[in-house]
């Protein structure tokens, strides 16, 4: 796949370097950058020492795309990312080829966004929604990169719902899920030195329907994604192995004018294993402290049912406001505060102009079912939190 | 009496000027072969979620970057402002769903631009010259 993003950056340079003007290949350059600051009054959030407050995350964005003729588009977009621990590189978020053959049936291939669920595609692009952090039950900030993109294609189109049904909007897609070793989800294993070898390379697919219903403004969709089994050797000689899983997702949006309301609920069961026995022995200890599960033997389960509902208003054209409720659990946890997590969310963006924006944004968090870390929690997770999120951002 | 009169002549007199001017009509390439569509094809279009019309023209969709034809065209047809509009179209360019269409400075010169480029769909405020392009009507 290497290969392929390769051919796409060469065929990039190709054009440019062609007798074709760079007005006739409409090359754009974009980009934008954020510096955020969280402050927690309880648990330390995101490997930040948050609590006493901490910048410690900056994001840069820029993107190139080109159209050499109306149905293709060649493009790529790089990212610089900082949180907490995670990230302080450069990756690629996507570099992909899109043929648009019709409004009916397009392809896209290379490493191309996920577009699962309501916000998968746009979570990591801050300058498109009015919050500093979605609702992280569902778009977990620590965990995202792997979600975000994927090796392979997606294919897409749209087409009426018949009569005065509205449209409906398909993507399927498949490839390879990339799950790079320093990921959230591994944090708190990698500290009981039960790090992966190497990145968790995943085969799935998926697919999703949006209706746009003849009411104006209201969408409701569905989104399903099927990931393989897949394993990978741990530092302490184990090996850890995933069990086939799908993550579902049910949501519908509504805008009127100034108004957009936002339901989404999402369900994810999974079973990991880890062999052989004498890795286990660490495991055991590990899945009793960390994992939400009674478990047995070395089998961690999680089964997480997550679920929020939201609402923004633009005030005018600077000023903007808005409310959510997140609520995740997971059915496998003992009871208790690590099987659930609620957070209210209040949030308002200022902007400034075209270009330059601000954000502030406070969580009531109840619960520790969070991606919460133990380095930076030595004395244990806190059953609530108090998070104020800000973020100041310019984009081109 | 007479004064009120005029006063309200005159007032009347701008107030036509401003609509004729914040009107907007659509404007094709005249490869475009619809002379007219619906104002769902427009939404759809310059919102970047369709790429053709229901009679099968591929149509590319141009922007002014300001102006009271602008803000007429998008009032009538997106139902959004300008920074709501962007937003959207910023969404597709991240996403790597879309290029962001091209925007001109002056009516002449995106007129110019349709005129010259299969496809290319666009708006101008009612009055300004277009020859060599096609009118759309929007039922």
């Amino acid at each position: 796949m290497k290969h392929v993003i390769a051919a796409i950056f060469l065929g990039l340079g190709a054009m440019c370097a062609s007798a074709q003007g760079l007005d006739e290949l409409n090359l754009q350059i974009h980009g934008y950058a954020t510096q955020g600051f969280v402050y927690t009054t309880q648990n330390n959030v995101f490997t930040m020492q948050s609590s006493q407050g901490s910048p410690a995350w900056t994001e840069a964005v820029v993107n190139l795309t080109a159209r050499p003729n109306p149905k293709l588009r060649v493009g790529v977009q790089a990212r610089y990312f900082l949180l907490g621990e995670f990230g302080n590189d450069i990756s690629i978020d996507w570099a992909m080829a899109d043929y648009k053959a019709s409004d009916k049936l397009g392809f896209r291939f290379g490493k191309v966004k996920t577009p699962s669920g309501l916000f998968n595609e746009t979570q990591d692009i801050d300058p498109s929604y009015i919050w500093v952090l979605l609702p992280q039950a569902i778009y977990t900030i620590t965990s995202r990169t792997p979600e975000l993109s994927h090796l392979g294609g997606v294919v897409y189109g749209a087409f009426p719902a018949g009569g005065d049904s509205g449209k409906v909007e398909y993507r399927f897609w498949g490839g390879e899920q990339v799950i790079p070793t320093g990921d959230g989800d591994f944090v708190n294993q990698k500290r009981e030195g039960l790090g992966l070898n190497g990145p968790l390379m995943t085969p799935f697919f998926g697919g999703a329907l949006h209706w746009r219903t003849p009411l104006p403004g209201l969408m409701v969709g569905a989104s399903d994604s099927r990931y393989q089994s897949s394993s990978q050797g741990l530092a302490n000689g184990g090996t850890e192995n995933f069990l086939p899983y799908n993550i579902e997702d049910y949501f519908a949006q509504y805008t009127h004018k100034k108004l957009m309301l936002a339901f989404e609920l999402n369900r994810q069961a999974q079973e990991t294993t880890i062999s052989p026995a004498q890795s286990a022995a660490v495991a055991v200890d590990f899945i009793k402290r960390f994992s939400q599960s009674p478990a047995p033997a070395v089998s961690s389960r999680a089964d997480d049912r997550d679920w929020y509902g939201m609402a923004t208003y633009k005030f005018n054209d600077k000023l903007s406001a808005g409310f959510y409720h997140m609520q995740g659990f997971d059915r496998q946890a003992d009871l208790g505060p690590d099987r659930y997590t609620k957070d209210w969310t209040v949030t308002g963006r200022y902007d400034f102009n075209e270009f330059i924006y601000a954000k502030v944004e406070e969580h009531f968090i109840d619960g520790a079912d969070l991606n919460y870390f133990e380095a930076q929690n030595r004395n244990g997770v806190k059953p609530d939190t108090r998070m104020t999120a800000i973020k100041l951002g310019v984009s081109f | 009496m007479k004064g009120l009169i005029y006063a309200s002549i005159a007032v009347a007199a701008v107030l036509a000027v401003h609509q004729a001017h914040s009107q907007s009509i659509i404007i094709a390439n005249p490869s475009v072969k619809s002379a007219q569509v619906s104002t769902n094809e427009i939404r759809d279009v310059f919102s970047g979620s369709a790429s053709t019309l229901k009679d099968g023209s591929h149509v590319t969709p141009v922007l002014l970057k300001q102006g009271a034809a602008h803000e007429a065209f998008l009032s009538a047809y997106l139902g959004k402002s300008d920074s709501a509009f962007r937003a959207a179209w910023r969404n597709l360019v991240f996403t790597g769903n879309g290029s962001m269409p091209k925007s001109f400075d002056s009516e002449a010169a995106l007129v110019e631009f349709v005129e010259h480029n299969p496809g290319a769909i666009g708006y101008i405020g009612s009055g300004t010259p277009h020859e060599g392009v096609k009118v759309i009507a929007v039922k």
